[in-house]
């Protein structure tokens, strides 16, 4: 593609030929405000808020669609471009309620951010004439719609008719009557369907998930890899640590990566934090009663000691440093490393978009070392699990598991953190190799700092 | 004031929008004829008879056909916009009614120059009744061989289908209209960079009113300079212009473009009302500049003229007000008649027609402001050329037109104490 130069604000910018000018502005961080183009839906030139004003040209126009030329000159600021996108704010608010005290979105929401940049601060409209829409209109999969909030931007309706090709929203009625509805008799229903929550850029669509469980500004954003699936979605672990209370997650979001995932995360996977907290292994168990780190570790190193044969079972959901530390601990002890993956694969999860039916995060990883896929054969004296979902149906005169949540029968029990409270990295199906960042600090263990300390007792 | 009758020449004649009649006054008599000619040559006939779109907008017809490809793998498509519902508009259906096979053959004539094999006439839901009329047209020309596989026994192909539209004033908006067809939302698109013809279904599509179309058939046989010899220079030909409000005669007459306006409210709408004094004139359909009684005595029913005192032509469909009439009253049913059938997309249009119908609502209920006349004004302002179609910006010269002026109507009812 061959290049241009448009000048921005009288500074000059060499940009790619025939792209939108929103798309320039954007990328070269310059400020324009805008609600119903998102880089994954393209443009609509509903909401009239990106205008700028260009050399030659009467009228403002509209940034997203505006195709850059040579020598293209566009204002983004001044008197006037401001008070047309002041005008036009005002006429977005103007049915508005004005309920951001108690809206989920606020702090993260466009119409605040654009009013403190273009708003009148002084109402000229008469509050009683506002038109009212429902407040609580459950449209299905954990979207709840406030109509009044609504800007009409259509990018919830564009994502179900574009993306998903579902269908399920549109918009019915006309005029300041417009409301964003399910079709009739039918519910927003698609393993994607959260996704609209991202995207609407106001507070009209909130997740029932989430909503009144915490606001925004409280939350931390850690950047890591969905564990939900094989193919590595990229996402933010939002989480924040309450006074007197543990650090929590609050939602995981998508985070972009058009190698991967580009905009959006299915619903299972935006939904497997809540699982990921509950029933967590905090205890050293040894037969079946707590006790202590050390005294676990003991009992570990002796077990390891008197074992006629060692087989090691390997969770696929560990990252690629923990897994080459287990392979490195094996190899020292003379110990079998397995991988029974039936346990992961699931035909019905997948799909042909993101969902993939490998339901563990590292298989991949697995697949490219020495370590076979199968169970056991033959007796086992002494199983030692490394949070492997398969371990109870292997039988062993010992077993030696390294838990993340509850419900393990073992000799000995040792709790090991979550991926969202160490960092490491995986590899998607497709060989893509992605880092995750500590999130959240938890109370387990380390699982390299545990076998390091086993390995250091022998 | 001549007599100009081309589209409505044959309206009087009893039973004409049967096949029989129509045939026996020369319906489908020289199509065989028009078979000889070329696309090319019936597309210079066309330009050169300076035949404008009869909708509203005026644009010269020619170069909208000139814009479809002849030689496109894509089938081409010629959509006929019937979807009239511009107050104060009610021609195109005189046309259905009145001589369908008209139209019926300008939509011939039209496709064999555009190289299109199917035509839709996209028709407004509250037309029913004139639809069936229409249906009963299109039935008995097939019938007679004019349409489907072999018109008129020639190698041309074609098919004409009525699509119903829902009843909204914005599917009359060109490519609100396609996307309607296409089953969607009847939202108009942005505007294409270049100039270019529309599309349906990603095919290439001539869209044209019924009047425009029902032009042809006199223009292909009678030569375009028979059609320049009546109007003006720029604009050429005849209307039907419609008249309604406060005349003795409401209805629809054909006449030359140029004519004065006053000459044709008196000649065929009989004066105004009950000998009344005249108000205003809203000239061409709603969304259109009122003009004062003053103003309306200088204007020729021609695009120039019109525009010139700042208003427009529009579709012709003349509203005639009284000395009695309540000018703020007048605004409010055209606002919330705008409220109504804004579609919605663009912001400045979807609050600023239901925003502008409240001010005007306060005004009218004597709770509004002296400030409020100005914000009405501003939010007029930002109304007009905002949007991605031409809706708000109608409104809001509707609205700056009636402000301007009857200004001191609109302040008479201002609460005082304010």
């Amino acid at each position: 593609m061959s290049q241009v130069t448009i000048t921005v604000d009288a500074q000059d910018y060499r940009v790619e030929e025939g792209s939108l000018l929103i798309e320039v502005l954007i990328q070269n961080g310059i400020k324009i405000p805008y609600f119903c183009y998102h880089e994954a839906l393209g443009a609509d030139g509903n909401c009239r808020m990106c205008m700028v004003e260009i050399e030659g040209q009467k009228r403002p126009q509209i940034a997203c669609d505006t195709i850059v030329k040579e020598g293209m000159g566009v204002r983004t600021k001044g008197e006037n471009i401001n008070g047309v996108r002041q005008r036009i704010l005002e006429l977005e608010l103007i049915n508005h309620p004005v309920d951001c005290p108690v809206c989920d979105q606020a702090g993260e929401c466009k119409l605040q951010d654009f009013y403190m940049d273009y708003g009148l601060y002084d109402s000229h409209i008469d509050m009683r004439q506002k038109i009212h829409g429902k407040k609580h209109v459950d449209l299905g999969s954990n979207v709840m719609l406030d109509q009044e909030r609504c800007v009409l931007c259509a990018r919830c309706t564009r994502f179900t008719a574009d993306v998903t090709k579902t269908h399920e929203l549109g918009i019915i009625g006309r005029g300041d009557h417009a409301r964003v509805s399910t079709m009739p008799g039918r519910k927003l229903e698609n393993p994607y369907a959260m996704n609209v929550v991202d995207l609407c850029p106001v507070g009209a669509l909130t997740s029932k998930d989430f909503r009144f469980h915490q606001r925004v500004w409280f939350l931390k954003s850690t950047p890591s890899v969905c564990h939900g699936c094989a193919m590595g979605c990229n996402i933010f672990i939002d989480h924040n640590k309450a006074k007197y209370k543990e650090d929590t997650i609050y939602r995981f979001r998508p985070r972009r990566n058009d190698a991967v995932n580009g905009h959006f995360i299915c619903d299972a996977g935006r939904l497997s934090y809540k699982a990921l907290q509950e029933n967590r292994q905090k205890e050293f168990e040894l037969g079946g009663d707590s006790c202590t780190e050390q005294e676990a570790l003991e009992a570990v190193k002796t077990a390891i000691l008197e074992a006629q044969n060692i087989t090691i079972l390997i969770d696929a959901n560990l990252y690629n440093e923990e897994i080459e530390r287990i392979i490195v601990f094996a190899s020292g002890i003379g110990a079998t490393v397995l991988c029974p993956s039936d346990c992961y694969y699931d035909e019905s999860f997948g799909d042909t978009w993101l969902k993939k039916p490998w339901r563990a995060a590292n298989i991949e990883y697995i697949n490219r070392t020495e370590i076979e896929h199968r169970l056991p054969e033959g007796s086992v004296d002494l199983l030692i699990s490394f949070n492997h979902p398969s371990s109870k149906t292997v039988d062993s005169r010992l077993k030696i598991i390294f838990a993340t949540h509850q419900g393990h029968k073992a000799d000995i029990l040792l709790p090991i953190s979550l991926f969202s409270e160490s960092s490491g990295s995986l590899t998607n199906i497709h060989g893509m190799t992605q880092h995750c960042e500590k999130a959240v600090e938890g109370e387990a263990p380390d699982l390299i700092r545990l076998v390091d300390m086993i390995e250091g007792e022998l | 004031m001549r007599d100009a009758r081309i589209v409505s020449r044959r309206f009087d004649i009893p039973q004409i929008h049967t096949i029989e009649v129509a045939r026996n006054h020369g319906a489908y008599e020289k199509l065989h004829w028009a078979f000889a000619l070329s696309s090319d040559e019936i597309i210079t006939m066309i330009h050169e008879s300076g035949l404008r779109g009869k909708g509203g907008g005026g644009a010269p017809a020619g170069d909208k056909w000139s814009l479809m490809p002849l030689n496109d793998s894509r089938p081409s498509y010629l959509v006929v916009n019937c979807d009239e519902s511009e107050p104060g508009t009610f021609k195109d259906r005189q046309i259905i009614v009145k001589d369908p096979h008209l139209l019926i053959e300008g939509i011939i004539l039209t496709c064999y120059a555009i190289n299109a094999h199917h035509a839709y006439i996209y028709i407004r839901g509250e037309y029913a009744p004139f639809q069936q009329i229409l249906q009963t047209a299109i039935d008995e020309a097939y019938r007679a061989g004019y349409l489907g596989a072999s018109a008129d026994g020639s190698d041309f192909a074609l098919d004409i289908t009525i699509h119903r539209g829902a009843g909204a004033y914005i599917c009359g908006e060109k490519s609100a209209l396609l996307e309607s067809m296409e089953g969607k939302r009847g939202h108009p698109r942005l505007k294409p960079k270049q100039k270019e013809c529309e599309w349906y279904f990603g095919n290439p599509t001539l869209v044209n009113n019924v009047e425009t179309i029902a032009s042809v058939p006199f223009i292909v046989y009678d030569g375009p300079m028979a059609y320049r010899a009546f109007g003006t220079a720029k604009s050429p030909g005849t209307l039907l212009f419609a008249i309604s409000g406060h005349v003795e005669r409401p209805g629809v007459y054909e006449a030359e473009f140029g004519v004065s306006m006053m000459e044709y409210i008196n000649r065929f709408g009989g004066g105004i009302k009950g000998g009344k004094k005249l108000k205003a004139v809203i000239p061409g359909g709603a969304s259109t500049a009122v003009l004062t009684a003053e103003e309306a005595a200088g204007a020729t029913l021609d695009y120039e003229t019109l525009q010139s005192m700042r208003s427009a032509l529009g579709t012709g469909g003349m509203i005639v007000m009284d000395e009695d009439t309540d000018m703020v009253e007048a605004l409010k049913n055209l606002l919330e008649f705008y409220r109504h059938e804004s579609c919605g997309q663009c912001t400045p249009c979807r609050e600023g027609t239901g925003w502008s119908d409240i001010i005007v609502h306060n005004i009218l209920e004597g709770t509004a402001s002296s400030t409020d006349i100005d914000r009405l004004l501003q939010l007029s302002r930002t109304m007009n050329g905002q949007t991605i179609c031409v809706f708000a910006p109608a409104v809001s010269m509707v609205i700056d037109s009636f402000i301007s002026k009857f200004r001191d109507e609109f302040e008479a009812k201002l609460r005082k104490d304010l």
